[in-house]
């Protein structure tokens, strides 16, 4: 496999510490729902979209739309309506990976932007479709501050591939 | 963890199941059938239901941060308003003391005018403590979950209240957690009487960004509508009791050009606290729809 110059070679990804991290994001989520702020950002999404993009081999299109279908219960929002969204991103998360991993960690997130426009364009006109109404304007901020978290999501999701192999009593990881 | 893989091996070459456009093609096509048919035909409900029940140790997980910091919050709280409250209470208890003393006898005068007036007797209803487990109010839908569903006897349709007033009606139920719409809900509307006149309306929800309010849709340009008039409901449908405090009126505007006035009232329940109480519908509002509609059918040939 070619890799860019500089990259570091990871540890494999555990499967257990994905769906950990997607048990806890969704759980964050939840949470977070519970402000009830209409620009918070789809934690859910930030870290589904991560993984869609490191591990497109673990995480695909029906472990989005399962996800999908659990937060649209949560919110007693339309049945399908995240669904269809988390789709449409893991497809297009399957389309970009191999672009974005060339990237720097830093410049990653101006290539993941139209990925999380894209789905929160979906979420609206769902809404739109159904209840008649159009967007807070405060809603505009959920996808910018989700492209934003980018780098944070991916710093923090890598550290355990990032371990060195060999233990070493010295070393403190 | 093995280092034999590094995650670097080569993807499966035979076997790759269905082409990714296909899936993805397949499965939008199931999330659209879904919104379809949840929007239009109302036959998802047991897969929701299943959802939902499989949610619910999650939700109760997350709930938890939350309760916790409350919990440290109110034993830290000052004493001296806690002592407020009681003596603000004690006060209040006893200047109801003599209505309370008096109700008794009314409530007993009242039957025996209802008798005289061979009027139907009220029946009480019964009523169920609820705890509000999360508001998943966002702009587009102004719904509470609460915790009792199905298996604690709520019925879809009962009335939901809390000290102030009235919040809404259970519109879904699950097995262990039900749906609440508030009285705001674009969807929602709720048969009110001006308690001043005795006009009666209907006030839907409209959740705008200005806040949530209701608006008393057809209400002719001459009705007796002041600012400030309470907004009970009706009691006419024979879901809602009579008598519950809906709202207060806060704007009527009369327009030249239109027979109608537009008039706009605020909900007056606060949801103050986690507890409301459900109010089980006196009959099943969906099963008598049903008998009519059938026999309305049995009628037809």
């Amino acid at each position: 496999m070619i890799m860019p110059a500089g990259k570091p070679l990871l540890l494999p990804a555990n499967p257990r510490f994905i769906a950990l991290t997607l048990v806890l994001a969704l759980l964050l989520q939840m949470w977070v729902n519970l402000w009830g702020q209409r620009w918070m950002p789809d934690l859910m999404q930030a870290v589904l979209a991560f993984w869609l993009v490191y591990q497109p081999r673990r995480v695909g299109l029906i472990l989005a739309f399962v996800l999908g279908l659990l937060m649209d219960v949560h919110e007693a929002a339309l049945l399908g309506q995240n669904a269809l969204a988390y789709v449409v991103m893991a497809f297009v998360a399957g389309l970009l990976h191999r672009r974005v991993l060339w990237f720097p960690l830093r410049e990653q997130p101006l290539q993941v932007a139209p990925m999380f426009v894209l789905v929160a364009v979906i979420e609206w006109t769902a809404r739109l479709w159904h209840s008649g109404m159009w967007p807070h304007w405060s809603q505009l901020l959920a996808p910018v501050l989700q492209t934003a978290l980018w780098p944070l999501v991916a710093a923090l999701l890598l550290t355990p591939q990032r371990r060195p192999y060999e233990r070493d009593d010295i070393r403190p990881l | 963890m093995a280092l034999e893989t590094l995650d670097h091996s080569p993807p499966p070459f035979f076997r790759q199941g269905l082409p990714a456009a296909l899936r993805f093609a397949l499965l939008s096509l199931m999330a659209i059938g879904l919104m379809v048919a949840d929007h239009r035909l109302q036959v998802v409900m047991p897969v929701r239901a299943s959802i939902a029940t499989l949610l619910t140790p999650l939700q109760w997980a997350s709930l938890q941060p939350g309760r916790a910091w409350d919990a440290l919050e109110q034993s830290v709280r000052d004493m001296q308003q806690a002592q407020d409250t009681v003596d603000e209470y004690q006060v209040r208890s006893i200047a109801q003391a003599q209505k309370l003393q008096q109700i008794e006898y009314l409530l007993q005068e009242n039957r025996q005018l209802r008798e005289l007036l061979a009027l139907r007797p009220t029946v009480d209803r019964s009523a169920q403590a609820a705890q509000i487990l999360y508001d998943t109010s966002d702009g587009y839908v102004q719904r509470l979950i609460i915790d009792k569903g199905h298996v604690a006897g709520i019925r879809s349709g009962a009335v939901v209240i809390d000290t102030s007033g009235l919040v809404g009606q259970v519109t879904r139920v699950h097995p262990l957690v039900s749906e609440v719409t508030r009285l705001t809900d674009r969807e929602q509307s709720t048969p009110v009487m001006n308690a001043r006149t005795g006009e009666r309306f209907v006030a839907f929800g409209e959740s705008a960004s200005a806040g949530e309010r209701l608006e008393l849709r057809f209400v002719p340009a001459s009705a007796d509508m002041r600012q400030g008039d309470l907004l009970i409901t009706s009691g006419l449908d024979g879901i809602y009791p009579p008598g519950l405090h809906v709202g207060q009126i806060v704007l009527v505007d009369r327009r030249v050009n239109s027979s109608f006035a537009r008039v706009l009232a605020a909900p007056v329940s606060r949801e103050q606290g986690r507890h409301l109480l459900v109010l089980q519908p006196l009959r099943d509002p969906l099963s008598q729809a049903a008998q009519s509609v059938q026999a309305n059918l049995g009628r037809a040939p």
